[in-house]
């Protein structure tokens, strides 16, 4: 009845390490001496919660033990069970910080080939921060509105009672279905940011499933949950920025595409009025042609209609030619005009010497021919003594 | 159409002809009155003949012109 009460009188004891002991079961029983007054009291950590704040007790360490007071009946001994500890002083914290910070390269827990991108598109979120202050509400203004489906779990982030509600976070995110994990909190000091230096927290987020994106404040001495995880930035807006980031690029791709799309619609359509003139060129091109053919064609036509018919002139020509000689030659003619023939045995009679006197010969007329007897002959010397000799009507 | 050609209606020989008649006359020093009545009647035949296959030839000529200038109007009559 008495331990229960004790367990109520929550205190912490600020004081240097002396006598330490490990029980063969992993128990830690050591005192702390008050450096003022040198008063000592007996101190108990159990193993699990030891373990849980990665610090190793050493004599003349300064340390914050967090706890109750409880009397072991058997002896009645009063000891303070110590439910945290974390060390005082800001050298001394630094020295586990760096001590800390060595081993678990050393171990290559923070290398750079362990880290894993964060998956393209992210939707489904886990968040790990505290409901208290600014920083959930910086991180929900910041994150885009791309569909996310936030899930996020409450948790302390400061002190040393930090590390088991952030452990127990992400325990129960081992079992949900998300794509990120968030671990974000406000800058701060170095001994406020101590839950993130925990070992046993920075190795469950180096082996968490999947990646982890951890934004917490800091200024120089970078807490190393920022080395173990696989992105770190450096406040809550930042973490909502990087998630965004794929959606942000999907969407500038999206816009690009777009403009791409109608950029080669446009080609497409110039390359079609091109093609449109293209063809209307040739077209008239073809149609030139055509009329020039044709054009050939009549020049051809007319000129063998002009050839023809000069034929058929110089044809009509010779035909009026023959017909004037025929009719020049046309002995009818001579004889209708008062011309006659005088024919003898030997002949058309041409000349004087044809013919003797006394001899019979014909005189052809035109209708007809007169049986004659040359009586007479007379040469004329001259043209004119043949024209004086017709006689006058 | 084309016209069956008869003997007696082929310019082409009877052009011939003419032209051996009209040759006979200028080469005859003495005409033969029969045979050159002869040649005259037969010369006046061809000529007969002759004008009416040429008559012919330009109705027949101006026929197909007619008809392509009327084929090229209505082209242009198109065109418009």
């Amino acid at each position: 009845m008495l331990n229960i009460g004790l367990k109520s009188s929550k205190a912490k004891i600020i004081g240097e390490v002396t006598e330490i002991k490990i029980s063969s079961l992993g128990h830690v029983y050591f005192s702390l001496k008050d450096e003022k007054d040198g008063a000592v009291i007996n101190c108990i950590i159990w193993k699990t919660r030891y373990n849980l704040y990665g610090i190793r007790l050493e004599a003349g360490m300064k340390i914050l033990a967090s706890g109750y007071p409880e009397i072991y009946a058997p002896l009645g001994k009063l000891s303070f069970i110590a439910e945290t500890i974390e060390l005082a002083g800001e050298g001394e914290l630094k020295k586990q910080y760096d001590e800390l910070k060595k081993k678990l390269t050393e171990e290559g827990i923070f290398a750079e080939e362990r880290k894993r991108p964060i998956p393209k598109y992210p939707q489904n979120i886990g968040v790990i921060t505290s409901r208290q202050g600014a920083v959930l509400a910086d991180f929900l203004n910041n994150v885009g509105k791309f569909g996310f489906k936030i899930k996020m779990i409450d948790s302390r982030v400061e002190g040393q009672e930090a590390v088991g509600d952030l452990l127990s976070s992400i325990k129960t995110f081992k079992n949900k279905d998300i794509d990120v994990l968030v671990i974000i909190r406000g800058g701060g000091s170095f001994e406020s940011l101590m839950p993130f230096n925990n070992e046993a927290l920075i190795r469950e987020v180096a082996n968490f499933k999947v990646p982890v994106i951890a934004g917490v404040g800091h200024h120089k001495d970078e807490p190393l949950i920022t080395f173990a995880a696989d992105v770190s930035v450096s406040t809550p807006t930042a973490a909502a920025n990087y998630l965004n980031q794929s959606w942000e690029e999907a969407l500038l791709l999206l816009e690009r595409y777009e403009r791409g799309i109608i950029g080669s619609y446009q080609e497409i359509f110039e390359n079609y009025k091109t093609i449109e003139n293209k063809l209307k060129i040739s077209l008239q091109n073809f149609k030139n042609a055509i009329s020039g053919v044709k054009i050939e064609l009549r020049n051809y036509l007319d000129k063998s209609f002009a050839g023809f018919k000069s034929i058929l002139s110089t044809l009509s020509e010779k035909l009026v030619q023959s017909e004037k000689v025929i009719l020049l030659n046309n002995p009818e003619r001579q004889l209708k005009l008062g011309y006659s023939i005088a024919i003898a045995e030997g002949g058309v009679i041409r000349k004087i010497n044809d013919v003797k006197i006394g001899q019979s010969f014909d005189l052809r007329v035109s209708n007809g021919r007169i049986n004659s007897e040359v009586k007479k002959l007379k040469i004329f010397e001259t043209t004119d003594a043949w024209i004086s000799d017709i006689p006058q009507n | 159409m084309v016209k069956e050609k008869s003997d007696s209606k082929n310019l082409n020989v009877n052009l011939k002809r003419l032209s051996e008649i009209t040759e006979w006359f200028d080469s005859r020093e003495e005409i033969d009155v029969e045979e050159g009545l002869e040649k005259v009647k037969e010369a006046v035949s061809l000529i007969k003949s002759s004008k009416e296959r040429l008559k012919d030839i330009e109705n027949e000529f101006e026929e197909i012109k007619k008809e392509v200038d009327s084929d090229k109007d209505e082209k242009q009559e198109t065109l418009r």
